[in-house]
């Protein structure tokens, strides 16, 4: 993990024993972060546009079934196999540890998404449009991305810049808990949180070391700064 | 010309010129010029507290306007109910404001019923319809001969509803949701004597029990809920709540659960019992509770005797280890709960099961304690018996004794079919309807009175049983109407007005505003000490009045001359050789009642069990498809007694083999662009009652017989069917 000078490291810890699979962060993101509408036959075609997804795992057989759910979004690498190959620079990491993307840089070559190893990267094979008067609803904080480009989670960039501008203002640092992307927010079993994991005594940090933390295909070395937390006691399975 | 007069000259064109250039092509952009008191600051947004209406829980949202448009919809911080947080139905209530199907303006048929053609009119034709029908039943003397239909209101909404019709003379007022809780409030009513609904202290307790209640996805409160079970889990910091979810389908609520105990459909009833008598013959039982409520371990316990683990297993299905475990862990590990939802109250024995389950709170002494069951204070009173209203509405409209039906909602679309129900409105020679959208009831009817939408609208939201306070939400309109359309209630206050006399004297109101200020004021000002100028605006900033649970507060006490709970066997409808599977509707997580399924966001969001996208499916179990020959995603024919429908199956290993479930939602004929003909409406397949004198209605009780067709069902997942088998390389 390299050193930044940015007091804040954003990263995000999804406690499973709480997630209980309800969707609602999935439509919060597409809320928040003018994410297109897909049709029937372009999620046929693996071409579904969420940002988030929850996936879901059978395991055992009836009558000793379990269900798991694991919210996927992207993870933020330290060391994330998206950048280096982006021939035009449009997916960058920025100081905070995000992972950005610059919508006008991108070019449309989908290598980034073709490295990604937890599928988080998703492309605009078509143009989508609102048709009239949904177009109110599109956030002016956000770009609305056109056909050929590249678009992923970006913790809600949006609202962390608000956040620390108006921290800026007030001469202080953004205070935990302070800012939340639209899934924390919204998340109602409280399974979501974010936070600046360089600050040790912050939520989101005291929960990166909880005994119960694993981290999404941690042998990849990408050192993603999303924790998951294992569900607890599952005796019965 | 002078040098300075030229430039003067050359400057004014110039500046013309780029004025010119920028209103051409910027039309839509908003000069940093205009002053922040026109409403609108660039770049700035504002948040707007209000309720949310998608479902009855009464959530508190706060809505951010940016450039006097709605762009976003959070929790209410402040609000009891969900403390902040929001389900995947109330962040997407703002496409029900900027549908692009929504009914500009009022509307009269000019072709065939259901044709879906219409003419636009002005609202005064259209009030002018409106009062005309109404005074032509007055002239006729024939008052009695209106319906209104409408959800089940509560608040002033229901008190203006009331008085309207009480006033026009007429008794058939009905408030009828497929899935409101009137099932809770009988069994508490013969329980406890009150028909308050519970609060469950779900985050104190240490052991949840549920039977069929769907917490997460529909039951009565379910971001209340869903939160309350997350500080159950791990909120604590030694202890963490354990869950066992008993049903015959695991559902999204299910698959948190700890053990799924399968039990066979119509059975729980007799199992809470089973593990009572076990309870008590072990003398696990709260003893102390016991004789609080009048109750004798050792008669309880002798009233039992019939319910003995062997005769339990047997009903139920399950093996008799797991139900004595479970009984012991819920008596032990207290305090613990133990829930019932309507899986079980659908049956047709449901209603008596229902209150064994609420006997088994009663012996762990879980009534009236912290992690335990309250009676809930916000909404104390409520319908109990609408399904019997419905039916007996169905009869007046067959038997054509109503000539004017006012409908609020889509009862087309969310009443079973075997009801009667549309069969019998096309007999009524006129209805409006109120929806925003051509729904499936608007297009059955003569003219359409379109309603704003949620975020435009005034009113209240009283939560059901998401919390002990006694809580007032409020709504408020976040942006200027976008269409030329008008509330309910202030259509019914002006349909008052026009007709005059009693009615205008029952309802002397200008607006539905001006009403609502005052009776919020004069129910909250006591309490808070509000007054009135300054108390209606700092009510609407905080999103309503939140009150404390006062000491008065009620309690649940055991009637004495209640009767034991005895669920009978459970019964169905259809032969058990020619329809060998049950049948089990249940709310979507997505769309609940059907509500949800016109806007894209929910259609688009995978359900989160089969991952299925823009459809309905069949889940039947992998023993039973292999047996039938049904793949993953075949088109399957499901027939009952009542009707047949086609639609794709899921394999799905959460289900007993001996059932198979379709959620609720889909099969619309109207709806917008985005409901329109997708899916089925598995309704159309249930028997609305077992026989004649049955006064609960038993959705969960039909039995069906299931075909395939082709290997074609078009269906989409965004999932693999079985998901990944690498779990294990992701530590989960």
């Amino acid at each position: 993990m390299e050193k930044t000078s940015s007091p804040y490291q954003w990263g995000m810890a999804i406690d499973l024993d709480r997630c209980t699979g309800c969707g609602a962060c999935v439509v919060a993101c597409q809320a928040e972060n003018n994410v297109a509408i897909c049709d029937k036959k372009e999620i046929a075609q693996g071409r579904d546009m969420h940002w988030l997804r929850i996936e879901r795992y059978w395991t055992g057989e009836y009558p000793d079934v379990r269900v798991r759910f694991l919210p996927v979004l992207c993870q933020h690498c330290h060391d994330a196999p998206c950048e280096p190959v982006c021939p035009v620079y449009a997916s960058y990491h920025n100081q905070d540890g995000l992972n950005g993307q610059v919508y006008n840089r991108c070019v449309g070559t989908r290598y980034c998404a073709n490295n990604c190893p937890y599928a988080v990267r998703v492309f605009n094979f078509y143009p989508h449009d609102w048709p009239k008067p949904l177009d109110n609803q599109l956030s002016p904080d956000i770009t609305v991305r056109s056909r050929g480009v590249m678009e992923k989670c970006t913790f809600c960039i949006q609202r962390i810049r608000r956040a620390k501008e108006e921290a800026k203002g007030e001469g202080r640092p953004v205070r935990d808990g302070e800012v939340q992307p639209a899934c924390a927010q919204t998340c109602p079993a409280e399974a979501l949180v974010f936070g600046n994991l360089a600050d040790p005594q912050s939520r989101v940090a005291r929960l990166s070391r909880s005994p119960r933390r694993f981290k999404l295909l941690e042998h990849l070395g990408t050192h993603p700064s999303v924790f998951y937390l294992k569900g607890g006691g599952r005796e019965h399975v | 010309m002078k040098r300075r007069s030229f430039l003067q000259l050359s400057g004014m064109t110039a500046a013309g010129a780029l004025l010119a250039g920028c209103q051409a092509g910027n039309e839509k952009l908003i000069p940093y010029l205009i002053p922040p008191d026109e409403g609108v600051t660039p770049g700035l947004a504002t948040f707007y507290a209000s309720s949310c209406r998608s479902c009855p829980a009464g959530c508190g949202i706060l809505v951010r306007v940016s450039e006097g448009r709605a762009k976003k919809i959070e929790g209410n911080p402040e609000h009891p109910v969900n403390r902040g947080k929001l389900c995947a139905r109330g962040q997407a209530a703002l496409q029900e404001l900027y549908h692009p199907d929504r009914v500009p303006q009022p509307l009269k048929r000019s072709g065939p019923r259901g044709s879906g053609k219409f003419s636009r009119i002005s609202w005064a034709e259209g009030l002018g319809l409106l009062t005309g029908q109404l005074r032509n039943l007055q002239k006729e003397k024939g008052a009695d001969r209106l319906a209104l239909l409408t959800p089940q209101l509560r608040g002033i909404l229901a008190t203006l509803a009331s008085g309207f019709m009480r006033s026009f003379g007429s008794p058939h007022h009905l408030s009828y949701e497929l899935l409101m809780p009137d099932w809770l409030r009988s069994a508490t009513r013969a329980s406890f004597g009150s028909p308050s609904l519970p609060w469950y202290d779900l985050a104190q307790s240490r052991y949840l029990l549920a039977f069929g209640a769907e917490f997460v996805e529909s039951h009565l409160s379910p971001v209340h809920y869903g939160n309350a079970f997350g500080r159950m889990r791990q909120e604590r910091d030694t202890v963490r709540g354990h869950f066992t979810y008993v049903g015959a389908r695991l559902s999204l609520t299910g698959a948190s659960a700890d053990r799924w105990l399968p039990a066979r459909p119509g059975s729980e009833g007799a199992l809470a019992l089973g593990m009572a008598r076990l309870i008590l013959s072990e003398s696990l039982a709260d003893r102390g509770a016991l004789a609080a409520n009048g109750l004798g371990a050792a008669q309880l316990l002798a009233r039992l005797d019939r319910y003995d683990l062997p005769r339990v297993a047997e009903l139920s299905g399950l093996p008799e280890g797991s139900i004595a475990e479970v009984a012991r862990e819920f008596a032990t590990t207290r305090p613990s709960l133990a829930m019932a939802g309507e899986t079980v109250a659908f049956q047709s024995n449901g209603p008596e099961s229902v209150r064994a389950i609420e006997l088994l709170n009663l012996l762990v002494g879980s009534l009236n304690r912290p992690g335990g069951v309250y009676p809930d204070q916000g909404s104390p009173a409520g319908p109990e018996t609408s399904f019997a209203e419905l039916c007996s509405l169905v009869d007046a409209m067959r038997g054509d004794r109503i000539s004017l039906a006012l409908i609020q909602g889509n009862p087309v679309h969310t009443v079973p079919p075997a009801t009667g129900f549309q069969a019998a409105l096309a007999r009524v020679p006129y209805v409006v309807s109120f929806s925003s959208l051509l729904d499936d009831t608007a297009l059955q009817a003569d003219l359409i009175l379109p309603d704003h939408a949620a975020l435009e609208s005034w009113g209240e939201a009283i939560p059901l049983a998401g919390c002990r306070e006694t809580v007032i939400g409020l709504m408020q309109p976040v942006v200027t109407p976008v269409f030329d359309t008008r509330q309910f209630p202030d259509v019914l206050l002006a349909a008052a007005g026009e007709l005059g006399g009693e009615v205008a004297a029952a309802l002397p109101y200008g607006s539905y505003l001006e009403l609502l200020k005052k009776e919020t004021l004069r129910r909250v000002a006591p309490a808070a000490g509000v007054d009135s100028g300054t108390g209606w605006a700092s009510l609407l900033q905080k999103g309503g009045h939140f009150g404390r649970t006062g000491s008065g507060a009620k309690v649940f006490r055991w009637l004495p001359e209640a009767p034991l709970p005895d669920p009978a066997e459970p019964r169905f409808a259809g032969d058990e050789k020619k329809f060998p599977l049950h049948l089990q509707v249940y709310p979507s997580t997505a769309f609940h009642d059907g509500r949800g399924a016109a806007l894209p966001w929910l259609q688009q969001l995978p359900d989160p069990m089969t991952t299925v996208v823009w459809d309905s499916w069949l889940e039947i179990n992998p023993g039973t498809a292999a047996g039938l020959g049904i793949g993953f995603g075949d088109l399957v024919e499901v027939s009952s007694a009542q009707g047949s429908l086609r639609l794709p199956a899921v394999i799905y290993p959460g289900i007993r083999p001996d059932l198979v479930a379709i959620p609720l939602g889909q099969g619309q004929r109207g709806g917008g662009r985005y409901a329109k003909g997708r899916g089925a409406n598995p309704l159309d397949l249930l028997v609305a009652r077992l026989d004649e004198a049955e006064a609960a209605p038993c959705w969960n009780a039909t039995r069906v017989r299931v075909v395939r067709i082709s290997e074609k069902g078009g269906m989409v997942t965004t999932g693999h069917p079985q998901g990944s088998y690498r779990s294990d390389l992701i530590e989960i």
